[in-house]
């Protein structure tokens, strides 16, 4: 057996010899190295007797009908085919979206309650946790510099960018990463002592609760930021 | 030609000089296109202005140049950025005139903007660059690399295109009202010589300031050899060149300075100084002209004319010209320049400055 002189041998059989018997060590060596059995398929070898072939053609159909009646959500390339998401032409109108701001203007009056005149910390969760759709923003700093002085209605809040219409009617998307946006809501103003100056008798005097948001931080859509707890973060970048 | 990128890594400030002739001034055609007389218009805003003479040639000097009414003014206001881009200032001073304009700060670490031949320059940080939401280059060694990154915006405003209503200027008006909304502490230099009638200035309650030279006579120097040796161009001699204007240089530092170093009697223990003028054989009365404040470079340029009219061509002078700082390390460029004496139109110019 050993007419091969060391060098020869594949280290395979090398180790083998060191661990059992030379005629051991040859056995396991031929058996289960050298003629080791390659599978080409998963289901080669083909099936032995026709029993056995009809059962697995059964089980392959089936598993197949389940696969078919998942619903499975649409794929990237899919959505954007269909133009599911986007704002028909006829739609990018900044009139058309102004109901929408009043209403989000009572949403966000209600939802703060007193907090609009103080703001503050739970002001800020309440905002952090609410909904932006409608919201009147404007770009304010952004790493990318053609995107500051964007301003217009929050059409989509999605969760890495804003789709913003402008007042020129023209529908913008406004990465959230690097850019600091500014929202405003009007409130009645209920300081005393404020002169009324050329407001009529019927006009309130409105003042601005303004804050800002980071959309660094704020990339989540936005029903998974109704639950989340916002803790503040270092930022590198500012 | 190859055009080089700005260095990448910190470099001191370099020192070229220049050995040449100054051509005969022609009063009617004023030179603006040869060696000195570009270097000293190529400077922005001049800071100290220095003129060194023999004591003899004063008077001459005197009723030439330091005249009362000759003295260069400047103004110092606190004026907001949407002041100076709308109204009458913008129409009057930046869109007729000529003005120089610098803010308060240090380049490398404030925001500091600058108007100068109609062109505003800012230097901005990052917080303000991204604010401001106008499209600027990477300033300073780092480029875009590092963390904080700085950045220059620069706008002409003489061009047709900055009017109120152009999409360009709408958005440097953008910026003005919401990154540089707090008004800025200018200095102010009217360059062209007429000012318009109602000024635009007299809103803001600007401060006026006159740069009166301040004169220190009768410094009995000992004076170098002013004059270099022909065979110093020669290429074999490129060493003694250097040599010798270095010590010139050093020199005529030392008088800018008014160092007891360089007068004569000077009895310093070696240990404190081991300064020697060098070829020290003549002795002479030296007086030292200077101005400081906020200069324009078309100025000194007159004043160097006026220097070259007024003395006998055979006379030595030396004008030099310092600009205000420009980075963090506080380097400014300056330009001196020395006429020999009994030399027939021979000048030396050193200019210092640095790559920024």
């Amino acid at each position: 057996m050993d007419t091969k002189s060391r060098k020869d041998q594949p280290i395979a059989a090398a180790l083998l010899s060191r661990a059992h018997e030379p005629d051991e060590a040859n056995r396991i060596f031929t058996e289960k190295i050298q003629q080791r059995p390659l599978f080409l398929t998963p289901s080669s070898p083909p099936p032995a007797d026709a029993r056995a072939a009809r059962r697995r053609a059964q089980e392959k159909k089936k598993q197949q009908r389940k696969k078919a009646l998942k619903p499975k959500p649409l794929s990237a390339t899919q959505r954007r085919r269909l133009g599911l998401y986007d704002v028909p032409r006829a739609g990018q109108k900044h009139a058309l979206f102004e109901p929408l701001h009043r209403l989000w203007l009572g949403y966000v009056r209600e939802i703060l309650g007193s907090e609009v005149y103080t703001g503050g910390e739970g002001a800020a969760a309440k905002l952090a946790s609410a909904d932006f759709h409608g919201a009147g923003v404007e770009v304010v700093r952004s790493g990318c510099v053609s995107r500051v002085g964007i301003k217009g209605i929050v059409v989509k809040d999605s969760k890495f960018a804003f789709e913003i219409v402008t007042i020129k009617d023209r529908v913008k998307l406004v990465p959230k990463e690097g850019t600091v946006f500014r929202f405003e809501v009007p409130v009645p103003d209920l300081r005393k002592g404020v002169v009324e100056g050329q407001a009529g008798e019927g006009e309130e005097k409105m003042c601005n609760l303004v804050f800002e948001i980071h959309g660094e931080q704020f990339q989540f859509r936005s029903a998974d930021r109704a639950s989340r707890k916002f803790r503040s973060h270092f930022s590198k970048k500012l | 030609m190859l055009s080089f990128n700005q260095p990448a890594v910190y470099q001191s400030s370099n020192c070229y000089v220049t050995y040449g002739i100054l051509p005969h001034l022609d009063p009617k055609q004023l030179p603006s296109k040869s060696k000195p007389w570009t270097t000293l218009t190529s400077q922005d805003f001049v800071h100290k202005a220095d003129l060194i003479i023999p004591q003899e040639m004063l008077e001459l000097v005197q009723e030439k140049l330091l005249g009362d009414k000759l003295a260069p003014t400047f103004k110092r206001v606190v004026i907001s950025l949407h002041d100076i881009l709308s109204g009458e200032f913008f129409t009057e001073y930046i869109k007729k005139g000529d003005v120089l304009m610098l803010s308060e700060g240090r380049r490398g670490i404030d925001n500091v903007l600058s108007l100068r031949g109609g062109t505003l320059t800012m230097f901005l940080g990052k917080e303000a660059y991204e604010r401001a939401g106008l499209v600027g280059k990477p300033h300073g060694v780092k480029g875009k690399r590092g963390l904080k990154p700085r950045w220059i915006v620069e706008f002409d405003l003489t061009s047709p295109s900055m009017f109120p209503g152009k999409k360009g200027f709408d958005r440097l008006i953008y910026a003005s009202n919401n990154a540089f909304a707090e008004p800025i502490t200018w200095l102010f230099c009217n360059v062209s010589s007429t000012t318009p009638d109602p000024d635009p200035l007299s809103r803001h309650f600007a401060t006026n300031y006159t740069a009166n030279p301040g004169l220190s006579q009768g410094i009995d120097a000992v004076i170098p050899k002013l004059s270099p040796d022909v065979d110093f161009i020669a290429s074999s001699g490129k060493e003694d060149f250097e040599d010798f204007s270095t010590n010139l240089y050093e020199w005529l530092s030392l008088v800018r300075l008014q160092s007891p170093r360089i007068q004569v009697g000077d009895k310093i223990d070696p240990y404190l100084s081991r300064y020697q003028v060098p070829d020290s054989d003549t002795e002479g009365k030296i007086c030292k002209i200077s101005w400081q404040g906020f200069l324009a470079p078309s100025w000194c340029r007159q004043i160097l004319i006026g220097v070259i009219t007024a003395l006998p061509s055979k006379t030595w002078f030396s004008f030099s010209t310092t600009t205000f700082s420009k980075g963090l390390a506080g380097d400014n460029a300056e330009c001196t320049i020395l006429r020999p004496p009994n030399s027939s139109g021979e000048y030396l110019m050193w200019e210092v400055k640095g790559h920024e």
